[in-house]
């Protein structure tokens, strides 16, 4: 209970120092900044590394160091500082002296919010630098075909966190409109279900307004990462046209068959009964005889 | 000339086949309905995902749709042999091809997953079924010397179709959705009957000589008409029992490989692609192996039987080693024997088929096909789930493929026990005795000649000409 006051009062000084501004929706209020807890993050410049990606989803003191191991010139002292998406950081320039022949920068940030996040390069004046990036962790898998549906049917767009990421708390579900994002709710045509690390959204009777692009969003406390996806809607007049093309196919070859076998026996027979047409004593016998042979072949056969 | 020619035929164990000529345009008809068939079953895989998404269904519940469908297509050969001795093939085939196209079209517009099981399964394996044993057993009527040949080249459609019909139905998928593209397929199904549309209707039409079966009773009932249809005389016979439990060994492990050796090559280390290629890489050989065993075996230096037990023991052996292989941990090794496998596995099917002339005569061809059909379903349905458990209870795959061989193998010796096996010269096969009732038969061929195509009129033709 005596530490509220203290809370307070410090609550009050970080709140001039920070921006006020707040993109998106920001779920809880800022916490104070004694109870933040604190991350080092701490990087050996190889001069092979030039990226260090870093997922936050809570605020947090951060602690950024780059540790430098020199080179050939061996000078005293080194002006180092610090830049954030790519502006330098005001009053951030210190001297940095060689210990153990190690050159060490190090620098407390305040990560509270989305603005927070971003870029962050330490660097050693006109040696060596190395960034730092901060962001929420990233929906692995992406969807680049669009998903497509019919007309008055239902579809279900989904989104996964992987699972060696952290869960987030929520998700929220946006479709474009025009240039802006427009979040859906739980409405008539649209379901939202939330599972820890899945989400799904399930848009009921679609129809062709209903194509474009949704975003999910995975709310974590600091920020939110997204991941979109392309829905398209179409008749089912799409697939009928190749649908009806293939039965026309199908019609014309059996036609052309048959009529082909048709003519063919035709002919055959044309030719079998040829040489009778002239005599017609032998054609009653050659039926006959025709008979008794085609059964004299099946009981040799059998 | 052509009365030696007509004797010699005869005396060829039981088999017509004017081995040529319209013979290989229905080849060419078994290759695209065969294709359309088990290509097209193969490819349903790609459904698979989509179907778990859209119904929120288990993989279990959706995987029941293609098991439906086959068991429906290998219990309803019998019924499309059957229907073929009664009636007409050509109508037959084109009547299933119908059916298959028509239920994937109907699957189009499946609300539930039962819809599915009954589009899907039922209606388009009734289909199949109606389908693949009549155009077989047509093709090998055919054909005498080149039969092996003949069908070893329709059967190998299944490996090349299953290669275009993936990125196809995959294309489809994205394009229209599943919807849409069951819908095309459905279209595409219906091409069956075209190549339904290319068998000529039959001369000695099978229902004259059937319906004399007992001279007792000049009208045979119903009954004796249907059994003589399925020709389930078969099954008394031992040569046709033996090889039905032989090819039922043989379906417990021929279908695991393709189940599972995916799965095992990922659980050996390999990545995805790595494991997916030495299963394309069986597939190729697949192709390979159906022509090559079909046109050796035509050589005629060995008999069916043997070369068939060959293949079976070669690849009885190859499944077990694939298991074994994999201890080595070495990929080559594992693509090569991945190859033998696909190539003695392809060589074998053409055989199997090849030699059921050989035991029961060309005559009764079709119906033992279809009751051969029905045995080995079963064999393949309860194969796959067999390994399936052994692979739970075992924790790897090593137990399921050396099962799976080993049940190959079994086949292969239970072959061994058919009559004059190991005689070199091809015995004469039996004969169903059939009693002549003259009158009748006489009556119904003259009610049927005008419906006999050109080969037929040909040899009357070239004996008349002969004995002027």
């Amino acid at each position: 209970m005596k530490q509220l006051p203290i809370n307070i009062l410090l609550t009050l000084a970080t709140c001039r120092l920070t921006s006020s501004e707040t993109v998106g929706p920001t779920p809880t209020p800022l916490a104070p900044v004694s109870t933040l807890p604190t991350n080092t993050k701490s990087v050996h410049l190889t001069g092979d590394n030039k990226i260090e990606n870093v997922e936050l989803l809570n605020p947090v003191n951060l602690s950024l160091e780059c540790i430098w191991t020199g080179n050939q010139n061996k000078q005293p002292n080194i002006t180092g500082y610090w830049r954030k998406g790519g502006v330098d950081i005001q009053d951030s320039r210190v001297p940095v002296d060689p210990e153990n022949q190690q050159y060490k920068l190090k620098r407390v940030f305040n990560i509270v919010s989305e603005e927070h996040l971003g870029n962050y390069t330490c660097v050693f004046e006109n040696e060596a630098e190395l960034n730092f990036i901060l962001a929420v962790p990233r929906i692995g898998e992406k969807r680049e075909k669009p998903i497509v549906s019919y007309v008055g049917d239902f579809v279900v767009l989904t989104c996964k966190m992987e699972d060696n990421k952290p869960v987030p708390r929520t998700w929220n579900w946006f479709k474009n409109n025009g240039t802006d994002k427009e979040q859906l709710f739980e409405a008539q045509r649209y379901d939202i279900t939330v599972d820890g690390r899945n989400t799904k959204l399930m848009v009921k009777d679609v129809s062709i307004s209903d194509s474009g692009v949704y975003h999910c969003a995975a709310v974590y406390n600091i920020s939110t990462s997204t991941s979109k996806m392309q829905l398209k809607v179409i008749t089912i007049w799409e697939p009928l046209k190749p649908f009806l093309g293939i039965l026309i196919e199908v019609v014309i070859l059996v036609t052309a068959i048959l009529i082909y076998e048709r003519n063919h026996s035709k002919k055959k027979k044309a030719e079998a009964n040829g040489p009778n047409a002239d005599s017609k004593n032998t054609q009653p016998q050659g039926e006959d005889e025709e008979a008794e042979e085609s059964t004299s072949i099946r009981q040799r056969k059998t | 000339m052509t009365d030696r020619k007509l004797k010699s035929q005869s005396q060829e164990d039981g088999a017509e086949g004017p081995d040529g000529g319209w013979g290989w345009v229905l080849v060419v008809a078994l290759f695209v309905s065969t294709s359309l068939v088990f290509g097209l079953m193969r490819g349903l895989g790609i459904f698979f995902v989509e179907f778990v998404q859209y119904f929120e269904e288990s993989a279990q519940a959706i995987s029941w749709i293609s098991s439906i469908g086959l068991a429906a297509q290998q219990f309803f050969s019998p019924l499309g042999a059957a229907l073929c001795n009664a009636y007409n093939t050509r109508l037959v085939v084109m009547t299933g091809g119908f059916l298959s196209g028509l239920g994937l079209i109907l699957a189009s517009q499946a609300t539930c997953l039962v819809h599915l099981y009954f589009t899907m399964g039922i209606i388009s394996g009734l289909g199949w079924g109606l389908v693949f044993t009549p155009m077989v057993a047509t093709v090998m009527a055919n054909f005498t010397r080149r039969r092996a040949l003949a069908v070893g080249l329709g059967f190998s459609s299944i490996g090349l179709s299953s290669f275009a019909f993936n990125p196809l139905f995959q294309l489809l998928v994205e394009t229209y959705a599943w919807r849409g593209a069951l819908l095309i397929l459905g279209g595409l199904s219906l091409n069956i009957m075209a190549c339904g549309a290319l068998i000529q209707p039959e001369c000695h039409s099978k229902a004259s000589t059937k319906v004399d079966s007992q001279s007792r009773s000049s009208r045979p009932d119903l009954l004796q008409r249907v059994s003589s249809y399925l020709e389930v005389s078969l099954l008394c016979e031992r040569p046709y029992l033996t090889y039905a439990l032989g090819v039922t060994l043989l379906n417990f492990g021929y279908f695991v490989p393709y189940f599972h050796l995916v799965a095992h090559s990922r659980q050996v280390g390999f990545s995805e692609y790595r494991a997916a290629f030495i299963m394309s890489a069986a597939g190729v050989t697949d192709i390979f192996g159906r022509i090559a065993s079909g046109w050796f075996s035509d050589l005629g230096h060995f008999r069916v039987v043997h070369l068939l037990t060959l293949w079976t023991v070669l690849a009885g052996v190859f499944i077990m080693l694939l298991s074994v292989s994999s201890w080595t941990g070495s990929y080559a090794v594992m693509i090569v024997i991945s190859l033998l496998y696909g190539f003695c596995s392809g060589a074998l099917t053409s055989m199997v088929f090849a030699v059921v002339p050989m035991i029961m005569g060309v005559e009764r061809m079709m119906g033992g096909l279809g009751l051969l059909q029905l045995i080995e379903s079963c064999a393949g349905l309860l194969g796959t789930p067999l390994s399936g458990w052994l692979r739970d209870m075992t924790g790897n795959y090593t137990a399921s493929f050396v099962v799976a061989g080993s049940f190959v193998l079994l086949g292969s010796l239970t072959m061994t026990t058919l009559p004059h096996y190991f005689s070199c010269a091809e015995p004469p096969p039996p004969q169903r005795p059939v009693f002549v009732d003259n009158s009748e038969t006489l009556n119904l061929e003259l009610g049927q000649k005008d419906g006999c195509p050109s080969e037929f009129n040909h040899q009357t033709v070239g004996q008349r000409e002969s004995t002027h």
